[in-house]
Formats: structure tokens, C-alpha cells, sequence
């Protein structure tokens, strides 16, 4: 009797590990090979997250309304998990229905440009190029020491407060007026059909290559 | 006998300090980056909207054509947009990305997309809106246990937040739980039938409205020390409610709300002329059953507010929800009880890492006059290591573990209790598929019930007239596509005969 009960806690507790390791294999952020380069004082990186457009994705930038990028790049010390720098760019790009062209801006840490372009493949181009694009100063990376970037691509963003918005109702409570006679102090635990709002229309995780800085010869 | 306890309060106080003040992370950031910018795991909504600035051409809504409602009315779904016909608009403003969002808050559907297309002239489109409905069937509630007054109690709760594409929430529910060997025991049972609209005719007031009724008997202790399990020391007298209650609700902004309501109830008590309990030293003392026997009414008017800004109410790493509720009974309008119920509850999340939280949890209210037992703070309220009353019924009577020796097996329902419990949540997975996401729990805190008279005929100061004692509890949050669970040990501890 004593070794069945046991026999199913491990097999509840199995099932809850599986659950657990398939949710982490989700998250994992894709290797990318990435061009780096030094320039003056100012380390730049070339690649692209165009990955973070699938055919729908792609599909709807003609939609006519916006389409929001941002990209937000750290650079870590190989191994460590406190980055050293930190950059954010946002791109943005609408279809004008009438005109038929592109609008995109592009906001990084040069500036905010504005373009017009004819075709979807060109407003895809710029909204997820990093062309090098400055992500720190060499100063922070020292010499022979390896580093790694790390990027997060998200395709319309949601702020939080708009998640609490979207999310209020899970903890509307059952209506019907003021929580009396316990339930007022009852916790939130409920089964419903429950489809989750992603924070973001489509998330990309790249990590690079660990590079790092030659010293050079004297 | 009752001890002061001066050190276990400030200890209790200090512990809430240092959790008001703990960091938001705990790494600081590179010099230059700003702390919200950090967490590789979050979103950068806000900062993406504080970077843009208006681009595209200024557009004339023309029309607004919506599609794939199947049950949800269209009327309901336009009266929802943040725009209208003939509004002027830059086709990169917030109002057209948020038109999407605001339909999804409704909670009705799955899926919206939604896109813009040439009208009929020159700078005028035509709005197109594609919902997915969704399943609005909620169970809100599952109640089941066992104990030595009822051998075994089953009940649940369910709604439906858009009743036949109404917008109306329809719900209700039922439980039943057997007697146990007590004198004057009976079956209990219970229900309760609840209608609300949250937007009347798309405006910011809503209405509600709930009829419920109890069968039931409620125990008490006759004899024998506090928290003893023997059904000799216990009775149990039978009574019966009927109530309705209703109001008008209004959203003062997209996270707060406050609501008022009127209830009346009709009770029918079958509470024993002058109670007594023998104590253990051989003493025999009268007991406030908090009842009147035979024919009473309750007639009260409530308010409450809340404000609810937690990105994620499943499972929260941030975020603040308050909520506050005031009830006034009073014989000026026909009742027969004179009373007034302050309850509070605040809840707040830290981030410390992107996988880890720091949760402050407080909870209580007081009582004042004479309320009927029903509405005084039951000890399950406060101690979630006990079962909590189902729809308003008592299923057991349980000893709370009295881990600081103070004596606190004695209050079931008291007039002044709440608790402070400091969580530590980890965040275990996250996953855009059917099992969203997982968080470790470990929580610790203080819980206090008193009735009025333990704190006015006391011999000793207030502090150590208070019955306080601690809360621990350790579980797993798991936000599923098919709802919300929590196992936790404080949760099976309540469902279970501990005597």
C-alpha cells in the first residue's frame, strides 16, 4: 500500500519535473554567429533578428497599422550573468494605404531617423538590421577576457500596465458584488479556459559567439 | 495562560520593514542602464512607446467592420473600441494598437486581430476587427474536505463571464456537507445565484445582483479544553439564511474599480436559550453564539474599492492589488443587528531577480457592534493553514497548530484578525503553451483573531491579549490553459481531520 502511494508521488513528481525541463527548452535563446568590430573607442556588432518575423508577422506589416520593434542587446562576461553594457533601439514601421510606401523610424543610440521606402522586404530590412550598431564602449570590455552578446527581440511589445488591464478579469473575482463570509480572504486559485496573452507578438533570444578584444602587439 | 510576547512583534515588524525595503534587484545595473530596462525575461512595452514618436499619414475612420463573433453581440464589441466612426487619427496611435488590447481585456476572446484598408475616398479606411471567442466558463471555486463535524464536504462554484454573448456574468454555486457525530448536528447546504454586467451600455457603471440561501448547523463548544477533538464537548444548533444583495459598480480607471451594494437576509435560527460551556477548571460561562434566536434580518449597505495594477494575476512578481470593503448594518433600515465591518487586504510584489520574487502579503479587518456570527472574521479567514468556511457554512473545527504556545485554539470567530505573510516566489518556467508557467512558493507570517471582549476585559496589555501566531506554507503555483492551480501544504493541512 505504502509503495504504490510512494510509487505515484514519484511518478506526480516526474510528471511535474517533465512539464518543468519542456518549458525550459522554450526559453533557451538560439546561438548566432555575430560580426564584431572596434572602431575609435566604441565596439559594434552586425547581425539581424529578422527571425522575429514569421510569414503572418512578415504578412502584416501591410496591414496599415503599426508595427513596433525592440531590440534590447547586453554584453556579459562569458560565464557571468551581470552585463557590462546595455543598449535599446526601437524601430517602428507603418504601410500608408494611400501612398502605398513604407514609413519606418529607427531610434538607437545614434539618433532617430525617418525613411520611406517602396517595398516590404526594404521595411523589413531596416527594422531588423543591426548594422553596426555601437553596444559598448571599449573601455568595459577588457582585453583577452571573453565576452558574450545577448539579444532580446520583441514585435509589438505590451507594457505591464496594459497586461494588468488585459489580465484584470482573472481576478475579478466570481461578481455578483462584495466578497463576504470568507471569501473576501480567499486565495486566487480557479479553472477556466485560460489563453494566454503574450507580453509581445513574438519574442527572439540570440546569444553570440563569445568573443573578445586581441591586445595589441607592441 | 497567555504570555507576553514583545520580541516575536517586533521581530514580526522588523521582518515587514526589511521586506518594504528590499531592493527591486538584486544585481545593480551597469552605469547608465536603467533598472527597468534589465530583465532579459520582461517586456519593454512602455520604453517602446516612450521612444516612438508619430509616424504615418493622418487617416478618417470610415467604417468599423467586425468578424468571427459568433455568440458575443457586435454592438458590445464596437461600444468597447476606443475609437468611432468618423474619428481622425495618425495611423500610428496608441488608440489603434490598443483597440486590440482593450477587446482582449474583456476576457472574451482569444484572438483579435485587427487591420486598416482603403475606404471609399481618399484618406478614409475601414477598421477591420477578426475576433476569436473564446470559453468563458470559469470554475471559480472548489471546496472539499473532511473533519469531525462534517465527515466529508464537496462544492464548487462557476461562472460565465459572457453569458450567451450578453457580456453578462451568470454565475452560482452549490455545496453540501454531511453532519458529524454532534449533537444538533445536521447536513449543511448551501447556494447561491449571482448576475452582473460590468459596462451598462458601454459606460463605465455597471450593476450586480446575487440571491443566495444556507441550510445549515452550525458547532460550538459546550466543554472540555480548547481545540479538544472529543464530539462530547461540542453542539451544534441548525439555522437557515436566505439573502439577496445588489448595486451598482463603476470603473474609475482600467485597473480600479469600486462597488456598492445593498443586502438584505432573512435568518432563522435555532439557537439554544442561554448557552453555556463548561471550562475546563469546572467554571461554567455564558457564550455569545452571535445570533438571534428565531426570526432575524440583516439589512446592510457596503462599499469597496479595488486596484489591481499586477501584470500577472496567476502568478505575480509584481505589482500592487488593494482592496478595501466597508459594510454598515444598521435597525434604521429594518434589521435586527447594528454593525459595521472594515476589511483590507494589500498584496505587493518585489522583483528581485527576473526569476524571483518578494511577495507582502496583509489581510485583516475589524468588527464593530453586533454583527451576526456570519459576518465576524472566522478563524479559516485569517489562518490559511485551516479550512476555509464553504459559501458561509462551518465544516470543521480544527485546532490551529499552536506553534508559539499562545493559547489561540479558543476564538473561531472574532471581531478583530488578520495577517501579515511574507512570500518568496521563484519563478520555475515560463512557456507561451498550455502549461504557461510554474512558481516555487515559500511563505511565512503572523496571524491574529480576537474577539472583542479578550481585548477590553483583559489582564494584561493589548498586544499580548491578541492570540497571535504563525502561518507557515510552501507550494507550487502552477497557470495552466485550462485555469490556475496551487498545491500547497497549507491548503492540504486545511482539508484534513488533525483530531
Amino acid at each position: 500500500m505504502v509503495s504504490r502511494r510512494r510509487a505515484r508521488v514519484a511518478v506526480a513528481a516526474l510528471a511535474v519535473v517533465a512539464l518543468a525541463a519542456l518549458g525550459h527548452a522554450e526559453q533557451r535563446p538560439q546561438q548566432r554567429t555575430m560580426r564584431f568590430a572596434e572602431r575609435g573607442t566604441t565596439l559594434y556588432v552586425t547581425t539581424d533578428v529578422t527571425n522575429l518575423f514569421d510569414k503572418a508577422a512578415y504578412d502584416r506589416l501591410e496591414d496599415g497599422l503599426a508595427s513596433t520593434v525592440v531590440i534590447r542587446l547586453w554584453v556579459y562576461p562569458s560565464g557571468k550573468k551581470t552585463p557590462v553594457a546595455f543598449q535599446l533601439l526601437h524601430r517602428e514601421v507603418v504601410y500608408d494605404l494611400w501612398g502605398e510606401i513604407y514609413e519606418v523610424a529607427v531610434t538607437g543610440p545614434s539618433g532617430r531617423r525617418l525613411y520611406r521606402v517602396k517595398y516590404k522586404a526594404e521595411a523589413l530590412k531596416l527594422v531588423t538590421g543591426l548594422d553596426q550598431v555601437a553596444i559598448a564602449e571599449v573601455g568595459a570590455i577588457p582585453y583577452d577576457k571573453h565576452f558574450e552578446l545577448a539579444i532580446v527581440a520583441e514585435l509589438n511589445p505590451v507594457s505591464a500596465e496594459t497586461m494588468a488591464e488585459v489580465r484584470r478579469w482573472l481576478s475579478d473575482g466570481a461578481g455578483g458584488g462584495l466578497d463576504r463570509g470568507g471569501s473576501f480572504f480567499g486565495s486566487f486559485v480557479s479553472v477556466f479556459v485560460n489563453l494566454k496573452v503574450p507580453d509581445a507578438d513574438r519574442v527572439l533570444r540570440l546569444v553570440s559567439q563569445p568573443f573578445y578584444r586581441k591586445r595589441p602587439k607592441r | 495562560m497567555r504570555v507576553h510576547r514583545p520580541g516575536l512583534l517586533a521581530c514580526a515588524l522588523a521582518a515587514l520593514a526589511l521586506a518594504a525595503a528590499a531592493p527591486a534587484r538584486a544585481q545593480a545595473p551597469p552605469p547608465g542602464v536603467s533598472p527597468d530596462l534589465l530583465d532579459p525575461e520582461g517586456s519593454t512595452g512602455d520604453v517602446g512607446s516612450a521612444l516612438g514618436g508619430a509616424i504615418g499619414p493622418v487617416v478618417t475612420i470610415e467604417d468599423i467592420q467586425i468578424a468571427g463573433n459568433r455568440s458575443t453581440s457586435t454592438r458590445l464589441i464596437e461600444r468597447s473600441l476606443p475609437f468611432r466612426r468618423g474619428d481622425q487619427l495618425r495611423v500610428s496611435d496608441p488608440r489603434l494598437a490598443r483597440a486590440r488590447w482593450k477587446l482582449l481585456a474583456l476576457g472574451y476572446f482569444r484572438e483579435v486581430d485587427l487591420a486598416l484598408r482603403r475606404g471609399t475616398r481618399h484618406g478614409q479606411v475601414i477598421v477591420t476587427v477578426v475576433v476569436a471567442e473564446r470559453g468563458t466558463v470559469a470554475l471559480n471555486r472548489l471546496w472539499f474536505g473532511t473533519s469531525a463535524v462534517a465527515p466529508w464536504w464537496l462544492g464548487a462554484d462557476v461562472g460565465d463571464r459572457n453569458f450567451l454573448g450578453s457580456g453578462l456574468a451568470l454565475g452560482g454555486g452549490a455545496a453540501y456537507a454531511s453532519a458529524g457525530a454532534i449533537v444538533g448536528a445536521r447536513p449543511q447546504w448551501a447556494g447561491e445565484l449571482r448576475l452582473s454586467a460590468p459596462a451598462l451600455g458601454g459606460t463605465r457603471w455597471g450593476a450586480h445582483g446575487a440571491i443566495s440561501g444556507q441550510h445549515g448547523s452550525e458547532p460550538y463548544r459546550v466543554s472540555g479544553p480548547p481545540g479538544s477533538g472529543d464530539a462530547d464537548d461540542l453542539r451544534a444548533f441548525g439555522y437557515r439564511r436566505l439573502g439577496v444583495r445588489g448595486g451598482p459598480a463603476y470603473t474609475l480607471s482600467s485597473l480600479s474599480s469600486v462597488v456598492a451594494d445593498l443586502r438584505v437576509e432573512a435568518i432563522d435560527a435555532a439557537v439554544p436559550i442561554a448557552p453555556t460551556r463548561r471550562l475546563p477548571d469546572g467554571r461554567v460561562t455564558a457564550i455569545d453564539l452571535g445570533l438571534r434566536r428565531g426570526d432575524s434580518r440583516v439589512v446592510s449597505v457596503g462599499l469597496g474599492y479595488t486596484r489591481d495594477n499586477r501584470p500577472d494575476p496567476s502568478l505575480p512578481h509584481q505589482g500592487t492589488r488593494v482592496e478595501v470593503v466597508g459594510e454598515l448594518g444598521t435597525s434604521l433600515l429594518g434589521g435586527s443587528y447594528d454593525f459595521a465591518v472594515l476589511l483590507g487586504r494589500y498584496d505587493r510584489f518585489w522583483p528581485l531577480t527576473h526569476k524571483s520574487a518578494l511577495g507582502l502579503r496583509l489581510a485583516g479587518g475589524t468588527v464593530i457592534g453586533d454583527a451576526p456570527r456570519f459576518d465576524r472574521i472566522h478563524v479559516g479567514d485569517v489562518d490559511r493553514m485551516l479550512a476555509p468556511r464553504v459559501m458561509g457554512m462551518t465544516t470543521a473545527l480544527t485546532a490551529p497548530l499552536d506553534l508559539l504556545g499562545t493559547d489561540n485554539a479558543d476564538t473561531v470567530y472574532g471581531e478583530v484578525g488578520g495577517s501579515v505573510t511574507v512570500e518568496y516566489v521563484y519563478q520555475w518556467w515560463r512557456r507561451p503553451h498550455r502549461i504557461y508557467g510554474g512558481d516555487l512558493f515559500v511563505a511565512a507570517g503572523v496571524w491574529t483573531l480576537a474577539t472583542t471582549d479578550e481585548l477590553r476585559l483583559r489582564d494584561r496589555d493589548a498586544f499580548a491579549a491578541l492570540p497571535v501566531d504563525l502561518m507557515v506554507d510552501v507550494g507550487l503555483r502552477i497557470d495552466t490553459e485550462i485555469g490556475v492551480f496551487e498545491f500547497a501544504l497549507a491548503n492540504a493541512l486545511g482539508r484534513v481531520p488533525r483530531w
